[in-house]
């Protein structure tokens, strides 16, 4: 079964024009999946909804469906739902629970809640500490924390909830490019079958930790594919520009100048490589 | 450069560090104790409520909040003592009251005013006691591991964790609508003009604030059980379980005889 | 313009957050200041706009020292942009906000809806006028600060990290503006952590390294200086790494990049 089933939902806040305008899809557990989209394009609403934090009293589809494993998440009990699937938006002081006055005890929170044996939440919130490097900030006030170590404490906390599925908003969006690139290698080394649906308008997360790529467009899903078909997508360089590395060679291929059926580079390591076959294939 | 000088565990707690019995006695016990001081405190003479207040804070020296206690109870009771003295001992018209040259001055009303200020003392002291020698963490965790409803608990403890962050956006939102050209230098008339432009964000901030976090602890499954588990639970010792049995006896007892003589 | 003459900044004297920083401006830049998190760029920020006064040194814009000046009143010299849109929103409409910053000003009524109107053309808010601008989107939202400041029109602008939270329609838009004002002969100081945004538009780089200015170059030394780089904490444009990789001249965009390769392989 599916982890997550959303067929044609319409949703829209108020009278307003909908965010979300027919979107199907299907999410299969142990996907890494990008969820990539512009300003304005229905992207952190469908994580919301993907998440579960909609629909809300007032706020409810317009029409179509979304099924997490099988049934609607107003149909999960609170503790089921919060076991099945985590969400860490994007502004990192939001994120933080204003019930714990140090790291420790913000980690601890959740599995306390969910009423887990003591010894269980312990393991839990060491591994944690240690996933997102946060070992030597156990003791600290969870506001006094940089933006950065914040957004690291709220994917720990998520992840301590131990769900199947963590969706991330823009994690890497207040990161400066040294902590981004830290910060994505941790995602990655994360289990194989956690599912982790990332939301960004930034290719290059997106192009680091995930295998299939969603394109929204005014809220629709315009592409769902690979990396290379999402690059070649029209509307791609249009909303989000390419990687620096893409785009020389983009503007190369404009010229005629690129080889017929040979792939575009995605990230600098793949760059150098190619470029240097394309150049040597020039004389 | 918010955050820097802080301390690590924010800066809008009266705690002090330390080991001592009172620190380490039960955060409830603690409570329990303040309230039944309260209580006790109606019922005395200015004499024993002078020696309530002269013990506590001898306890509060001994748990080494001796600096705490002096500087919060002089900058309180301080402005109080001359406030009370003036009103009581000056403004009101006694029959003893004694006219000596442009000032007068009546010995009852001096008394009145002693008394109100060692109760308020002494309220004050076993307050600062409480707070000083009990990190407002412990007390959530003595209340979660009690059973009272975690709702309770967030009431106490995101204030104190908020307040900080609070004020801090407060000082950035002023700093943002002065550099458009905001003019806060000016007459009280230009500042009440200035005010909605201050206040407005922060409002703004905090309603989206209050948002996001209802979702964040739906997602931590917070009141999903009645109860929360709670990692390193204050000790709470049998004979403390005691005394707080016979001091929440003893409060009502005590209301009822004030109440009854 | 701006000058920034041996400027020191500390809140107590053993933790100096800003030494002997120096430099000039005479418009018609994009200034790039860089630095990694901590590196006192924010505070530099704050000593620009007058909202914070020099320890020592002094800070003049437009020919007002900002310690005698209040920071109101530097604000028609050098108008901020911050992170945070929603700290400065107050008002119910786009437009009203808009207005704000000229309504400080001694302009005629005329003069003002001139510039407002001009202000939200410019960010293709025209047709939102009229909404609440917490309705907006984040981006749209940070235009609406920007319009702010651009009503005002003074000589100086200061953006923090203006390219944050936009995608590439609205690097665009953003980058086209920087560029109308500078052409005006506007001084621009953009606080930036994107190098690629940075390659494209600045015309000088400042980068600062424990409170101290540890360079002030034009972008290709810059980037081509692996201690320079270093000492800020910063990574050059890929374009750039790349083109020394092939041999090619120095490239620190795509589009200079693909003009010298394509040169060499014709």
């Amino acid at each position: 079964m599916a982890l997550i089933d959303i067929d044609n939902l319409v949703f829209g806040y108020g009278k307003a024009a909908p965010v979300l305008d027919g979107v199907s899809l299907s999410i299969a557990h142990g996907e890494r999946i990008a969820i990539l989209g512009g300003n304005g394009s229905g992207k952190t609403t469908l994580a919301q909804w993907i998440a579960g934090s909609l629909p809300r009293p007032g706020m409810t589809a317009r029409s179509g469906t979304l099924h997490a494993e099988g049934k609607p998440w107003s149909d999960w009990d609170a503790l089921k739902r919060a076991e099945t699937i985590q969400f860490v938006g994007q502004i990192p002081s939001q994120q933080i629970s204003g019930f714990a006055f140090t790291v420790y005890d913000e980690l601890v929170f959740g599995p306390g809640n969910l009423g887990l044996e003591e010894a269980e939440i312990r393991k839990r919130a060491d591994w944690a500490l240690d996933t997102c490097n946060l070992r030597h900030l156990v003791e600290r006030d969870p506001f006094t924390l940089s933006g950065g170590e914040q957004q690291r404490l709220s994917i720990a906390a998520a992840l301590v909830m131990q769900p199947k599925a963590l969706v991330l908003d823009e994690p890497t969006g207040n990161f400066d490019p040294e902590s981004r690139e830290k910060l994505l290698n941790q995602i990655n080394q994360l289990p194989e079958d956690l599912t982790v649906i990332l939301c960004d308008m930034a290719l290059k997360p997106a192009l680091a930790i995930a295998r299939r790529f969603l394109l929204l467009d005014e809220g629709r899903i315009v592409a769902d594919s690979d990396a290379q078909a999402i690059l070649a997508h029209p509307r791609t360089l249009e909303v989000f520009g390419a990687p620096a590395v893409t785009e020389a060679a983009l503007a190369i291929r404009a010229a005629g100048r690129w080889p017929e059926g040979k792939p575009l580079p995605l990230t600098y390591g793949q760059a150098e490589a190619l470029f240097k076959e394309v150049s040597h294939a020039h004389g | 450069m918010i955050t820097q000088g802080s301390s690590q565990t924010g800066t809008a707690l009266l705690y002090v560090p330390g080991n001592s019995f009172i620190h380490r006695m039960n955060p409830l016990t603690k409570l329990v104790g303040l309230l039944w001081l309260a209580a006790t405190t109606f019922m005395l003479p200015p004499g024993g409520m002078a020696t309530i207040f002269v013990a506590t804070f001898l306890f509060g020296v001994l748990a080494g909040a001796g600096k705490a206690f002096i500087k919060r109870l002089i900058l309180t009771l301080g402005p109080f003592a001359i406030f009370l003295f003036v009103i009581h001992g000056v403004l009101i018209e006694r029959h003893d009251t004694i006219q000596h040259e442009w000032i007068s001055f009546s010995p009852e009303g001096a008394q009145y005013m002693l008394k109100i200020l060692v109760r308020v003392a002494a309220l004050l002291a076993a307050s600062m006691l409480f707070v000083t020698t009990t990190h407002p963490a412990n007390l959530l965790k003595a209340l979660d591991s009690h059973g009272v409803p975690p709702g309770i608990a967030y009431l106490i403890a995101s204030p104190l964790l908020l307040l900080e962050p609070f004020s801090a956006r407060a000082r950035a939102i002023r700093d943002a609508q002065q550099a458009r050209g905001l003019d806060l230098t000016g007459s009280w008339k230009a500042r009440v003009k200035a005010f909605p432009a201050l206040l407005i964000p922060l409002v703004t901030l905090a309603l989206s604030d209050l948002d996001h976090r209802a979702t964040v602890l739906d997602g931590r499954a917070f009141r999903a059980r009645p109860f929360r588990v709670v990692l390193d639970a204050p000790v709470d010792r049998p004979y403390e379980r005691w005394l707080r049995r016979a001091l929440l006896i003893a409060i009502p007892l005590q209301i009822g005889v004030l109440l009854w003589l | 313009m701006l000058t920034v003459d041996q400027v020191a900044f500390h809140y107590s004297a053993a933790t100096p957050v800003l030494r002997e920083v120096s430099f000039r401006s005479e418009g018609g830049e994009i200034l790039a200041l860089v630095g990694r998190n901590g590196a006192g760029k924010s505070t530099l920020l704050r000593l620009l706009n007058g909202l914070r006064k020099p320890t020592q040194g002094a800070v003049v814009i437009a020919g007002k020292n900002t310690r005698d000046t209040p920071p109101h009143i530097i604000s028609h010299s050098i108008g901020t942009v911050f992170q945070t849109p929603e700290q400065q929103i107050f008002n119910a409409t786009v437009r009203d906000e808009v207005a704000f910053g000229p309504n400080n000003l001694p302009l005629t009524p005329q003069q003002r809806e001139e510039r407002v109107v001009r202000a939200l053309a410019r960010t293709r808010l025209t047709d939102f006028a009229g909404k609440h601008p917490l309705d907006l989107d984040q981006a749209q939202r940070r235009f609406v600060a920007l319009a702010s400041v651009l009503a005002s029109q003074p000589p100086a602008l200061l953006l923090d990290e203006p390219q944050r939270g936009l995608d590439q329609r609205g690097k665009n838009l953003l980058e086209e503006i920087i560029r109308e004002e500078q052409a005006a002969g506007r001084c621009i100081i953009i606080v930036c952590h994107d190098m690629e945004f940075v390659a494209r538009l600045a015309s000088r780089i400042i980068a600062l390294s424990e409170g101290r200015l540890s360079a002030d170059m034009a972008p290709v030394d810059f980037f081509s200086d692996a201690p320079a780089m270093a000492a800020a904490s910063v990574e050059p444009p890929d374009t750039l790494r790349l083109s020394a990789a092939l041999g090619l001249p120095a490239s620190l965009t795509p589009s200079s990049f693909a003009d010298h390769w394509l040169a060499r392989h014709n």
